[in-house]
Formats: C-alpha cells, structure tokens, sequence
C-alpha cells in the first residue's frame, strides 16, 4: 500500500512545537518529528505514549542485583568458604554484606545503563551500522522535520494538508511517496 | 500573589508550640542520672556511679531496698568488708575498660556496691522456693534491670538530656534554614531558570536562620561555662589527662573555636539577610535596574558557594563531630551536609504544597513539584550513599578508635540507628522512583514527613550517643521540644512568606519558570 508523507521543514524548535499544536488543533495527526536534540513538550502535543524505558531499565537492575547477590554468594561465601580478608572471614553472607555492597551497587547500574542503552538502540532501530531512518540528514544537525501521512489523515486532501502546512513557520516542504 | 499567615495556621503553628513547651517542661523534670549494675550471679549485683552526686548514696539505696523488698528480697549493700573490696574492684577494672571511653574525667566510679541481695526474713522457706525458682529472672536480673531501664536513678543535675535536645533541634532547624540558603544560592549561581517560581519560598525558609543560630549560640555558651559537658574537649581536666584531645588543641580550644563560629554565623546570616534584601528590592526596579541586581546575585552566589563548601564541612567538625572528640570521620561534612540538604528539600516540598493548596501559588505548576520530588529523591539517596560509605569503610579497617563510633550507636541506639538508615534510603527508593508519584501529594506529604522526622532522628544518632552514651530516653522532653521548634519555625517561615510579594516580579528567568515543563 503506497501512501504520500509530507516533510515539513523548520529551523527553530519553538517554530516546530507551535507548528505542530496549529496542526494538531486543526484536527491534523502528526506521525513524527524528527530533531537533533529533545525538545521539551512537544510529546504530549503530537500525542506520543510515555516512554517504558524505566521500567525496562528498573528490570535490568532488579536482574543485575539478583545476579550480583547470587555471584557474590557463590564466590565468596560458598566456593572459598571462610576466606579471610582484612581479617572478615566470609563464614556468613548476612554478616558480611556491608563489604558486597559496593559490587551489588555497581552491578546493578551496569546492567541498568547496559540494558537500558541497548534496548533503546533496539527499539530505535538505530543500532551502528542501521541505515538512518531520518528523511534529511540535517535533522542531525540543525533543522526539524514533522512527518505527516495522508494515510492518517483521511478527512483531508493532500492539498488541504499542504495548505495548512504552509501556514506555519516552514523553510522548506517536501513530499514523497512510501511503500 | 500576595499572602497573609491565616489565623487558622497561627493557632496551629502557635498552638504546637505551645503544646510542646508544656511537654518539654513536663520532661525536663523527668531527667535521669543512671547508676550501672553488672549482674555477678543470681544474688550479687556490681553497682557503680559516675556522677558527681555521691551525697545523694544513701537516698538512691533507699529506693532500692523498697523496690526490691515490693518483690520480696533484702538488699546488703556491702559495705567496707574485704570481699567487698576484692569484688568491687576487679568489677570496678573491668567495667572501667568498658567505659573508658566515656569516662572523661573520672579514673574510678564515685560510689560503687556490691550488693548481695536476700530473701526476706518474715518470708518462710516456702516463700524462698518459689522466689527462688518460680521465677522468669534472678533477683539479681531484675535489680539490674531497674537500674538500666532507670527505674532507680538519680535526677540529673545537668540537665544532660535538655542540653543534648537543644543542640539536636536547633541543629536540625538551623539546617534546614541553611540549606534553604544554599539552594537559593545554587539556583542563582547556575542561572537556574525553573524554580524561580519557588525562590520566594526559599528566601522564607532561610529567613528562620536566626532561629537555630540562637539555640546554637546558647548551646555553646554553656558549654563554655562549664554548665554542659557536650564537648569533652572544653573541660580542661579531660584535656590535660587525655593524649588524643591534647593533640588536638591548636584546633579544638574555646577560642578558635568562638572565633569560627562567628565567623560561620556571620557570613550565613550577612548572605542570607543580603539575598533577602536584594531580592525584595529587585521587584520595584526597572527591567534594567533589576537585570543588574540579578547579576550581582548571580556573583554572590557563587561567592557564597565557595564560603559554604568550606565552612560546611568544618561547621559540622566543630559543632556535631568534635563531641565525640576522639573520633573523626573525613566523609563526615559530606553526610552531614547532604542530610541538611534533604530537610530543607522536604521543608520547601511541604510548604510549596501548602501554598498551592490555599490557591497562592497560580504559577506553580506539577512540573515544578516533580522537580523539588525529584531532588527529594535524589537527595535521599546522596545521603544514604554517604552514610554507607562512612559505615562500610569504618566497619571494614576496625581500627578502634573509628569504629567506637559505631561500636556505642550499635550497642545502645540499635533500633533508631538502623530503622533511620532504613526508613530514610528504602522508603523514597521504592515510592519516589515513580514519575507519577514524585508529582502525587498524598505520596509527598506521607513520605515527607516521614523521612523529615528520619532525619531528626539522624541529627539525634548523631549527638545523643556522644552526650548520653546509654543514658538516653526518648520521652516528653524530646517529643516536646521538638513540636516547640517545628510550630515555631513554621510560624517564622509563614511570617516571612507575608512580607512580600510571592512572584518575583523582575526576575529575568520568571517567563521561563512559568513555562517551565519536565
């Protein structure tokens, strides 16, 4: 099914937030923006889900301390029972837990910022080595691009949408067909 | 925007000050001098006293023996016979080990007893039997039980618990306005844009500055005279038999030590009073008049930064850390500061929310409230991760005289000591985590002042065990002084919120506060 999408140029972020609360308040949806940096805001406006990232990342970490309590426990109480270190024989983990502490912490950010990044370059698709999936490259640089779909926005033509697109703040437009 | 202390937060305010100075009155007559039992066996019982009451010996056996004659025993408070010589002073050496520690002045106890404890003559041997062995405990237990739990005690002549309160509350409360201080000076010296909504509130937080200072000052001026012994190193008869506080004196003498006082005190409240001014002057300027002044609070406040990273840390060595003389900490400032932090975090938290309750607070929006959430929340955690490392770290060398920090808190404070740590580090951890409950009020306020009343009781961790040692209580003196100081700090910071305009008017980042979205 082929479909048009029309970009929308801007060069300033407040100019791409106000475009797009004109758009949206005609009754336009608006699939994406594409920026080189986050822009305050501007989720709620083009109505995009809050992200579960942190729920992910707060898995990750519950994962990450389980398996630090668990690789401590092994290492240092069961497998070398009784090792004696800065004269704290490791007979028993309970009484010992102040010195697994600082491991169970730092095992518990890595695999919090490890998980967290790598699911954000899955669910990004933007893993080194994808193909970009921005339609200009300079929205890495110093422009803003909203994308929207005639798909989604059947009660209008693509020439009306057009119109209203040109009624805000753009430097340039483009239109392309997709499959 | 402007704001007026309703009658309605007066009686309140007024009302929990009042109410807590009745109690705090109540307790300080309650204020005990323990004497310290070693139980021998089941009928011997080793007592000794440290005080400097030793004319009231024969008041204090009285009460025993009718204590212990309600349950149907004699006591024979052995008196000069040889065995009571040989005992008393082989107890009397071990137990001074113990508590040599706390034993500033004192080489030996100032009376000490070897009671051997009887059974009553009217009572016959059926009566002997079941005291005997129908009992949970040994006579000798229950004895020793009454004088630890301070059943048979002396009153305190120095008024030990009031003093330790006082320095515990003004503080804390001193803290709170400090902190309040020094976030004001961050948000000015990061050209901090979001909060500029919530400045007014800062500047009335820190307007109840002189509160704690006075108390402080009070606190150190007894001290000075002798009519406390918080500081060990104050009284020069320990000074003079005691070789680590001896090395201690080119830093630790009364002198310098005044001298940095007034000079912390000085510099808190010329900034504090000159933000105040500053800013309140700022909204009757021209836009330009009052960019300049917004300039030059930018500068101060980063001059006051730098004044605060020192005198903070030292501030906390000389008024909390120097009482336990012979220990020190170098994380100590960092924890210290990182508590003083978090309360005043909470405090603008509660009276942000009290605002925007009443309806004075149009600009305030929940972004605002998920930030100051946010800083509760981050906050909670630099303090935890500081109380860990100075723990871990202490805990892992042993080193003796370190680890006798954590040595007196574990043996007498074990259940506040650790249910603090706990209360304050899990309970923000598992509710304030969530977006969503950083930005609900019941979760703040319930969570707030749980963890406000947690780090009193980190301020008391922090003093008591040093003054008191095992002697503490935790009673009508402290509850009450407590209500005392909390009506009337928030009956000084509302007072404060009146005397101007609630919005800054010609803040420059005052649009951009308004707009401001997380």
């Amino acid at each position: 099914m082929t479909d048009k999408v029309i970009y929308a140029m801007y060069d300033d972020d407040d100019v791409t937030k106000e475009a797009c609360q004109s758009l949206v308040d005609n009754g336009v949806h608006v699939a994406d923006v594409f920026s080189p940096f986050p822009i305050h805001g501007i989720d709620p406006i083009i109505g995009i889900k809050h992200t579960r990232l942190g729920i992910a990342a707060f898995m990750y970490g519950i994962t990450g301390l389980l398996l630090a309590i668990i690789a401590t426990r092994y290492f240092m109480v069961s497998d070398w029972h009784g090792i004696n270190i800065g004269g704290k024989p490791n007979f028993s983990y309970l009484e010992n837990i102040p010195s697994f502490v600082p491991i169970l912490f730092e095992f518990t950010v890595l695999c919090a910022a490890h998980g967290m990044a790598l699911t954000y370059f899955l669910r990004n698709k933007t893993l080194p080595g994808m193909p970009a999936r921005n339609p200009d490259p300079r929205t890495t640089d110093d422009r803003f691009v909203v994308e929207v779909r005639l798909a989604e926005n059947s009660n209008f033509s693509l020439d009306q949408l057009n119109d209203m697109i040109k009624e805000t703040g753009i430097v340039e437009i483009d239109e392309k067909t997709i499959k | 925007m402007e704001f007026q202390i309703s009658n309605k937060a007066k009686k309140v305010t007024l009302g929990l000050m009042g109410v807590g100075l009745l109690l705090l009155i109540v307790g300080f007559f309650f204020q005990k001098e323990y004497l310290f039992p070693t139980v021998l066996s089941d009928h011997e019982v080793y007592v000794e006293y440290w005080g400097e009451q030793g004319e009231k010996e024969s008041d204090v056996k009285a009460e025993a023996q009718e204590a212990m004659a309600a349950l149907g025993y004699q006591l024979d408070f052995g008196d000069e016979g040889e065995e009571h010589q040989n005992h008393g002073h082989d107890a009397a050496e071990e137990h001074g080990e113990e508590h040599s520690e706390e034993a500033h002045a004192h080489q030996s106890p100032t009376f000490d007893w070897h009671i051997h404890i009887k059974h009553l003559e009217a009572e016959g041997h059926d009566a002997r039997a079941a005291h005997g062995h129908g009992h949970d405990s040994a006579p000798s237990e229950s004895l020793a039980a009454m004088f630890t739990n301070g059943d048979i005690s002396m009153s305190d002549s120095h008024f030990r618990r009031f003093w330790s309160n006082l320095l515990v509350n003004g503080f804390f409360f001193f803290g709170i306005a400090l902190g309040a201080l020094f976030y004001l000076a961050l948000h000015y010296a990061t050209e901090s844009g979001w909060g500029v909504v919530l400045l007014r509130i800062m500047e009335a937080i820190m307007s109840a500055l002189p509160l704690g200072m006075i108390i402080l000052v009070v606190v150190f001026i007894a001290a000075t005279l002798g009519l406390n012994h918080i500081y060990p190193w104050m009284d020069s008869d320990v000074v003079a038999h005691d070789d680590l506080i001896w090395g201690k004196v080119a830093y630790l003498n009364k002198p310098f030590f005044w001298i940095r006082i007034i000079c912390y005190f000085g510099v808190f409240a010329y900034f504090m009073n000159w933000f105040r001014k500053t800013s309140r002057n700022q909204d009757s300027e021209d836009v330009e008049k009052a960019t300049a002044s917004h300039f030059l609070m930018y500068r101060r406040g980063a001059l006051f930064l730098v004044f605060f990273a020192v005198f903070s840390s030292t501030m906390s060595w000389d008024i909390i850390m120097s009482i336990d003389t012979h220990w020190f900490s170098t994380l100590f400032g960092w924890y210290t500061f990182s508590g003083i932090w978090l309360s005043a975090m909470i405090m603008i938290m509660m009276v942000t929310l009290y605002l925007k309750h009443k309806g004075n607070l149009e600009f305030v929006n929940s972004s605002h409230i998920h930030d100051v959430g946010k800083w509760m929340f981050a906050l909670s955690f630099l303090w935890s991760y500081l109380w860990f490392s100075q723990f871990m770290l202490i805990w892992y060398s042993n080193i003796p005289e370190e680890v006798i920090y954590f040595v007196t808190r574990i043996e007498s404070y074990k259940f506040i000591f650790f249910a603090m740590f706990v209360v304050n580090f899990v309970l923000p951890m598992i509710f304030l985590m969530s977006a969503d409950t950083k930005k609900s009020w019941p979760y703040l306020i319930f969570i707030g002042l749980v963890i406000f009343i947690g780090h009193w009781f980190d301020v008391f961790c922090m003093v008591m065990p040093g003054t008191l040692f095992e002697e503490w209580n935790f009673g009508l003196l402290e509850i009450g002084m407590f209500m005392t100081f909390l009506g009337t700090f928030v009956f000084l910071v509302l007072k404060a919120l009146g005397k101007s305009s609630l919005v800054q008017n010609n803040h420059p980042f005052l649009e951009e506060s308004k707009h401001h979205h997380g």
